[in-house]
């Protein structure tokens, strides 16, 4: 298996320099909106999540675009093709994880796209919190349980 | 425009009119921003003279042209005005995510003006700027403010706020952002509280520029790269936090004890050390905006009477509040310092001023009749309960609001405050230091550390080692370290990264973000010329050489026992060199030719 | 002789300060803790030969670097405490 990004949400230090490299590398500029990763912090917790596209093996996004803008490439980045995005933005509606947004501005998804394999946020989390590597199977499973659980809890939100 | 994003804020909380105004480049280009420009702007309105607690004094937020960016830690912004607990200058410096939060929205700074008679608020989104009202959250928390606003504006907002201590006009009440972090220090929230300006909330969506992308983000990472690979910023800071240095002062013989006068030692440092923090009470480390430093604390105190959760305590705020009131149980010094984070208002001014009592109470000089309950050194009850008094001026905490300078000076004993200027120097005693003992005497806010930290070479050999009891060249030393951290403080960055980046990489990041043509020695000058302009505006405010001066207890009373017994503090030596070097005349008054060297009219 | 050890340091001696039976000079007495220590301990003290630039050594609450280095001779009632660099503010 090829290499993916890691989350260890225990390592976070709510620092947001993830959410300022995604900009960058998307725009050279430096605008959370801009940016393909989201953090949320639970305060209680002293819990911080960085959370940015899974790259699903069956992605919703792609099932629901209605001119095939969205597709898997071969190391299974899920890659929005900005010539043939229409901007109807359901993909929007159909992430369960609220990874896809829309750039105003520029008319274009925004979506992490692992940066051409040299992912930034990766290079530049100062404390491990998020990793490019490939996974043993204990992280591989610890990440399917994430995913599941923000599921289950987006589904509980949008209730 | 690079770096920056053009534009300035005015908000005039009496006629309650908002305008947007260019910022001034021309002023920009000599001060850079932050501390340095938010000084220039408060000074070419405000006379010095002004009173800190009216309508006439301004109160300035400002970031820094590297706010917002990747460069190293750039999270951070300034808070300017005249200051109520010290009547110098105050500018205060903080970190989290407002600052940055300002810049996306659009905004360098906002500049407040006037005093509302109601209490309000500000919320800017982008260029919907308005002032709401405020009432229902006046007497709310630091915490309750920040939550309670959130829901009213936007969840993802960011909010600046004053807590009761503000709004009761504790004269060393802060400014506190993000709920956790603070322009702590000279009571600049006081002057919020007085205004009736009870928060700033802002949402920005907009996006920070810089000159020459790629350049930039390359000296970025290598700077970033080196924090990692040091020893302090790579790993001591996350795992220990600051409170890690209480052991190595005691060490030392200088951690100053009891209102500084059972010398350097504290029988219980071990007791009240970062490594009992770290063991005891540390959930994780926590980093501001874009740092990969991470110095931050999250702390629990899971039972007893002390139980309580927050951030902190840094050592200062550690300090004063265990060692300074003789004080062991840390778990107690938490809670206090959580309370000054909640109520908002500075723990080191607390602390030191509760110590300041105790020695006045042990002499008999005030009695119970004075204060309506008995006050000794080391009981940790006595710490946690008057800071709730004090954060909300109740009984003896009403006395406690005033400062050390103004309590022992009512009881016909100033002497034993231990305040420069009348704010209380922090953690580090000048008698065994004699390096930091000059900042104290010198610095343009009164007794601080931070802008001269000579424990970095006295103490920790960083960049070279110093001999802490000897007086030859601290005050070289001291000007390089007061001007280049000025330049820091005003660019936007945190002052942390410089335990191990230096002027060459910060020069590196200002010149590619900002796509200015300047060399190294031109940006060190900015901090030189702040740092000039600041002792001007003092020596306009009433401030003389009489006041660049240490407690009696540092020149007069030696150190009792440890590694510096015997010491006192040389300042008065060294002060008549360190005007020398900073081209001023014997009266610690700028030269014309300085002035002019720097540019300053 | 007093050896007293701080920060994470104490990671690798496990304890907070120990008794040591007299040695003559600091460096002799860095290589006897390190024997008894450990090769971890002693990858943090030393580089190569020298003292490594990531540690603080006091005598006395004093300096190492103010007396001979790790030369500095020792009496047997001295106080030694070991440092990481730390950093505050």
């Amino acid at each position: 298996m090829g290499k993916i990004l890691i989350i260890s949400p225990e390592k976070c230090t709510d620092c947001r320099t993830c959410v300022m490299a995604c900009s960058f590398s998307k725009t050279k500029s430096f605008n959370p909106q801009n940016a393909a990763v989201t953090v949320y912090n639970y305060e209680e917790a002293a819990l911080s999540v960085p959370i940015m596209c899974m790259q699903c093996e069956d992605p919703s996004c792609m099932k629901v675009c209605a001119v095939n803008a969205i597709s898997k490439s071969e190391d299974g980045t899920v890659l929005v093709d900005p010539k043939k995005c229409i901007g109807c933005k359901l993909c929007i509606s159909a992430c369960p994880f609220g990874n896809m947004s829309f750039n105003v501005k520029k008319k274009t998804m925004v979506k992490c796209d692992l940066c051409n394999g040299d992912p930034m946020c990766a290079k530049l989390c100062p404390s491990g919190a998020i990793q490019f590597k490939e996974p043993t199977s204990a992280e591989l499973s610890k990440k399917r349980k994430v995913a599941d659980k923000f599921k289950e809890l987006f589904e509980e939100v949008n209730k | 425009m690079f770096g920056y994003v053009g534009k300035i804020l005015r908000v005039n909380l009496t006629d309650k009119t908002i305008k947007v105004e260019p910022l001034d480049e021309k002023e920009a280009k000599l001060y850079l921003g932050a501390r340095g420009l938010g000084t220039k702007m408060f000074m070419n309105e405000v006379d010095p003279k002004v009173e800190p607690l009216s309508s006439e004094n301004k109160i300035i937020f400002l970031t820094g042209p590297l706010t917002g960016t990747l460069a190293t830690s750039a999270g951070r912004y300034e808070v300017v005005c005249k200051a109520p607990l010290t009547g110098t200058i105050g500018a205060s410096n903080s970190g989290g995510h407002f600052g940055p939060e300002l810049k996306f929205a659009g905004y360098d700074g906002i500049i407040f003006e006037g005093k509302s008679e109601e209490p309000v608020y500000l919320y800017i989104k982008d260029d919907k700027v308005e002032l709401r009202d405020a009432s229902k959250f006046w007497g709310k928390t630091v915490y309750e403010t920040t939550d309670e606003i959130l829901k009213e504006t936007d969840e993802n907002a960011r909010v600046a706020c004053i807590g009761p201590a503000g709004e009761k006009l504790v004269l060393y009440a802060g400014v506190m952002n993000d709920k956790h972090r603070a322009a702590g220090r000279s009571g600049l929230g006081a002057v919020m509280g007085f205004k009736k300006l009870k928060a700033v909330v802002v949402k920005g969506s907009g996006s920070v520029e810089v000159a020459e992308p790629d350049k930039f983000i390359e000296a970025c990472i290598k700077a970033r790269e080196t924090l990692k690979a040091h020893p302090v910023t790579g790993a001591g800071l996350a795992a220990y936090g600051t409170q890690i240095l209480v052991n190595i002062l005691n060490q030392t013989g200088a951690l100053p004890t009891r209102n500084w006068k059972d010398g350097g030692l504290f029988d219980h440092a071990e007791d009240i050390s970062g490594e009992a923090l770290t063991e005891k009470y540390l959930v994780k480390n926590k980093g501001c905006f874009g740092c990969n430093i991470g110095c931050g604390r999250i702390t629990r105190i899971p039972d007893g009477k002390f139980k309580s959760f927050g951030e902190g305590p840094e050592y200062e705020a550690g300090w004063s509040l265990g060692a300074d009131c003789g004080v062991k149980d840390l778990d107690a010094v938490c809670k206090a310092n959580f309370i000054c984070n909640e109520y908002g208002f500075d723990p080191i001014t607390l602390g030191s001023t509760i110590a300041c009592a105790l020695e006045l109470y042990s002499k008999g000089i005030i009695t119970k009749e004075d204060t309506g309950m008995e006050l000794k050194f080391g009981d940790p009850e006595v710490v946690v309960e008057l800071a709730m008094k004090t954060a909300l001026r109740e009984g003896f905490g009403n006395e406690i609001a005033e400062g050390s300078y103004r309590l022992a000076s009512k009881y016909g004993h100033p002497e034993l405050s231990m305040s420069v200027k009348k704010q209380e120097m922090p953690a580090y005693d000048g008698r065994a230091i004699q390096g930091i003992g000059l900042e104290y005497a010198t610095s343009n806010r009164g007794g601080c550390h931070v802008r001269g930290y000579m424990i970095s070479p006295e103490v920790l050999g960083l960049p070279q080692k110093l001999d802490p009891l000897v007086t030859t060249d601290k005050p070289q030393w001291l000007k390089i370290f007061q001007d280049l951290t000025a330049t820091v403080d005003s660019s936007g960055i945190c002052l942390f990264t410089t335990f191990a980046i230096g002027l060459p990489e910060i020069s590196a990041m200002i010149r590619t973000g900002l796509g200015w043509d300047c060399s190294d020695e031109e940006i060190l000058r900015i901090g030189e010329r702040v740092w000039n302009l600041e002792k001007i505006f003092n020596l306009e405010a009433g401030f003389t050489k009489e006041d660049d001066k240490l407690p009696k207890r540092l020149t007069s009373e030696p150190l009792p026992e440890g590694p510096a017994k015997g010491k006192v503090s040389r300042v008065p030596e060294m002060l008549i060199e360190y005007y020398k070097i900073r081209g001023w005349d014997e009266n610690g008054v700028p030269t014309k030719e300085k002035l002019e060297e720097l540019s300053i009219e | 002789m007093e050896v007293k050890f701080f920060a994470y340091i104490r990671e690798y001696t496990n304890c907070k300060e120990t008794k040591i039976a007299y040695e003559e000079t600091v460096e002799k007495l860095l290589l006897k803790l390190s024997d008894i220590y450990g090769n971890q301990f002693r990858s943090k003290i030393f580089s190569g030969n020298e003292l490594s630039k990531e540690i603080i050594v006091l005598v006395n609450g004093r300096h190492i670097v103010h007396l001979d280095g790790i030369k500095t001779k020792l009496e047997n009632d001295d106080v030694v405490s070991i440092f990481p660099v730390v950093a505050g503010g």
